[in-house]
């Protein structure tokens, strides 16, 4: 199989400038015609304050997954309208710079792509071959990133209430598979209903659904306490 | 030679403090909209209160029976949060391949 189709078939082709990039790293030439420079201080910022990452990057430490900035995550420019991935050939985190604006955003996509390194680093998920697994992580990380939360629904137009959130969760997660593999809406739709019970209900590492800063910040919190906890059960 | 194990004494598994906040959370305008947005439900939040009174409780009188409702109260919750079948196995280590520097993860061309 020749390269180029097979960019095409796992959605590398989203990703124009994974194995090569258009501007040295580290260069004037990067500083100065792409928005690198944001894109890193808004991913060190999000690494340091949001309790969402803090915690999905204390939880693959602790299952032997250390993150390091400079290894597991690069900024780079994407096609479309992206805003990252995550690539499990090269163990790396790809945050679009170019769709990426905002802080409140950045950390979004941080914690979406941890999730995503985080079911890779905890089981044998076979993310090129097997559609359940790609679609029960999407799931995930649709379900707790806070993708689904009710602000950013609204800001999409998306009006609805009741039992909102599941609905918005499946949309997405069918959205994002749909971007990255080359099958039909059906056959995609058939896939995330019969993993979807399962995926929805397994909330690890939070413990909960974190619908909001202070459901995150409980949730870290049970996080750090978990030797206490355990021991007392 | 037998090793002793000396194991600390129980204690409630979350500080009594962190029972009532959860309590105040969960009661909050904003929790119970979240979990209609969610569920399609309000959520029930009599146990975090019934955790915090054992909780005060066992710290008065170091009682069995503050100790084994709040033990029986936290099973059922990690009960709950493993109510489900996973769709894939589980790994027994990392994936070897997370810290290899990156010019070894190049794919092979087939």
């Amino acid at each position: 199989m020749d390269q180029t189709k097979q960019d095409e078939e796992y959605g590398y082709d989203l990703f124009p400038e994974r194995n090569k990039g258009k501007f040295k790293t580290g260069s004037i030439a990067q500083s100065l015609f792409s928005f690198n420079h944001k894109c890193q201080v808004m991913l060190h910022f999000a690494m340091e304050t949001s309790p969402y990452a803090k915690l999905l990057l204390s939880a693959m430490k602790n299952s032997g997954c250390k993150v390091f900035k400079d290894r597991h995550f690069s900024c780079e420019d994407c096609d479309g309208t992206v805003s990252g991935g995550f690539d499990a050939t090269s163990s790396q985190i790809v945050l679009c710079q170019n769709n990426i604006h905002q802080q409140s955003h950045m950390n979004r996509v941080v914690t979406h792509e941890l999730i995503h390194a985080f079911d890779h680093c905890r089981a044998h998920v076979d993310w090129f071959n097997n559609y359940r697994h790609l679609a029960c992580s999407e799931i995930r990380a649709a379900n707790l990133s806070g993708d689904c939360a009710f602000s950013n629904e609204l800001a999409r137009f998306n009006f609805g209430v009741k039992e909102h959130h599941q609905e918005c969760v499946r949309g997405r997660a069918l959205r994002s598979i749909l971007a990255v593999r080359k099958i039909s809406r059906e056959e995609a739709e058939k896939i995330v209903d019969e993993v979807f019970s399962s995926c929805f209900n397994d909330h690890a590492p939070f413990g909960r659904i974190p619908h909001s800063k202070k459901d995150a910040k409980f949730a870290y919190r049970d996080y750090e306490n978990r030797d206490r906890y355990y021991a007392n059960l | 030679m037998a090793a002793v194990t000396r194991t600390a004494p129980w204690r409630p598994p979350r500080a009594c403090e962190d029972y009532w906040s959860e309590f105040r959370h969960c009661k909050s305008l904003w929790n119970r909209f979240h979990h209609y947005y969610t569920y399609g439900a309000s959520p029930s939040c009599q146990q975090w209160k019934e955790d915090y009174n054992n909780c005060r409780q066992w710290e008065k009188n170091r009682g069995p029976e503050a100790q084994e409702a709040l033990q029986s109260s936290e099973r059922k919750r990690v009960e709950e949060q493993r109510n489900f079948t996973p769709v894939w196995e589980m790994r027994r280590d990392p994936p070897r391949d997370w810290h290899l520097p990156l010019n070894q993860e190049k794919p092979q061309d087939t």
